[in-house]
């Protein structure tokens, strides 16, 4: 606890938020899906950010769960749902 | 000192996730996006989860923040392969210089 | 103001421009990519109200399961709609 989390959590929630509109309105279907990776990645950052300023340590499973849901999301659009 | 460790991951992570968010933004087409994102992100990812496991209470808790680690990188390259080979196979150009 | 507050304003305001965007949308599947939007939020905002055990339903369910299930619905339309073309 230093006090740091949740500032970079803001600034982490901000440059997902910001990345989602870019990518919502992508012109391509493969850039909507960039938005897996995005909370594969920055999701999982701030959901253990926020585990660590509020001294709430079980979040960390959630963020275990979100890793891997983000995948399995990106698989299915993969396989089954982008066709021409 | 474990203190200032700590916060100076977390500066170096929130850099990382930055420049990711400005390669999302700035780069031309689907593969360099796809560059961006699952490199700089995991990257800034790694360093906030090495920097809490610096401030974790004990070994276990330590080791479960690092094994987050290895499981997103895992994801996030299987995703990225998958997404960079069905646009390949789609027919999606890559860039190669010019206007995008 | 303080960290914590403007942590909560982005996210309230993310969490109903996502709704908003699901539900105006006009193609099906920018709202089926919303809707995994606006699950993966609800699951931030779950965190952040210290509720562990509902994010991690809304993770699993509302994000993963639906989402899947629902890009795999739109696949599905798809080819049936490419299908009856070429009849």
């Amino acid at each position: 606890m230093t006090g740091f989390e949740m500032p970079l959590a803001f600034f982490l929630l901000g440059n997902l938020v910001v990345a989602l509109v870019a990518a919502a309105r992508g012109p391509t279907a493969a850039d909507r899906m960039l938005i897996a990776l995005l909370f594969g990645s920055t999701g999982v950052g701030i959901i253990v950010l926020l585990a660590y300023a509020e001294g709430a340590r079980e979040l960390v499973d959630v963020a275990l769960v979100l890793a891997l849901l983000a995948a399995i999301t990106g698989i299915a659009f993969v396989r089954r749902s982008w066709r021409r | 000192m474990l203190s200032t460790a700590s916060t100076l991951l977390l500066c170096v992570g929130g850099f990382f996730y930055l420049a990711g968010t400005v390669g999302l933004l700035r780069f031309p087409d689907v593969y360099c996006r796809l560059h961006a994102l699952a490199k700089a992100d995991n990257l800034g990812l790694g360093c906030i989860l090495l920097a809490l496991a610096l401030q974790a209470p004990n070994l276990e808790a330590a080791l479960k923040l690092l094994l987050i680690w290895p499981l997103v990188l895992a994801a996030s390259a299987g995703v990225s392969y998958a997404i960079a080979r069905r646009a390949d196979v789609l027919g999606v150009k890559p860039w190669r210089g010019g206007k995008p | 103001m303080s960290a914590t507050l403007a942590f909560d304003l982005l996210l309230s305001t993310a969490l109903v421009w996502s709704a908003w965007r699901t539900i105006t949308a006009n193609r099906l599947d920018q709202a089926v990519v919303m809707f995994i939007v606006f699950g993966l939020l609800m699951t931030l905002a779950w965190c952040r109200l210290r509720a562990p055990d509902i994010a991690l339903a809304e993770a699993a369910i509302g994000a993963g399961l639906t989402g899947a299930l629902l890009l795999d619905a739109l696949g599905a339309l798809r080819k049936g709609k490419t299908a009856r073309r070429r009849q």
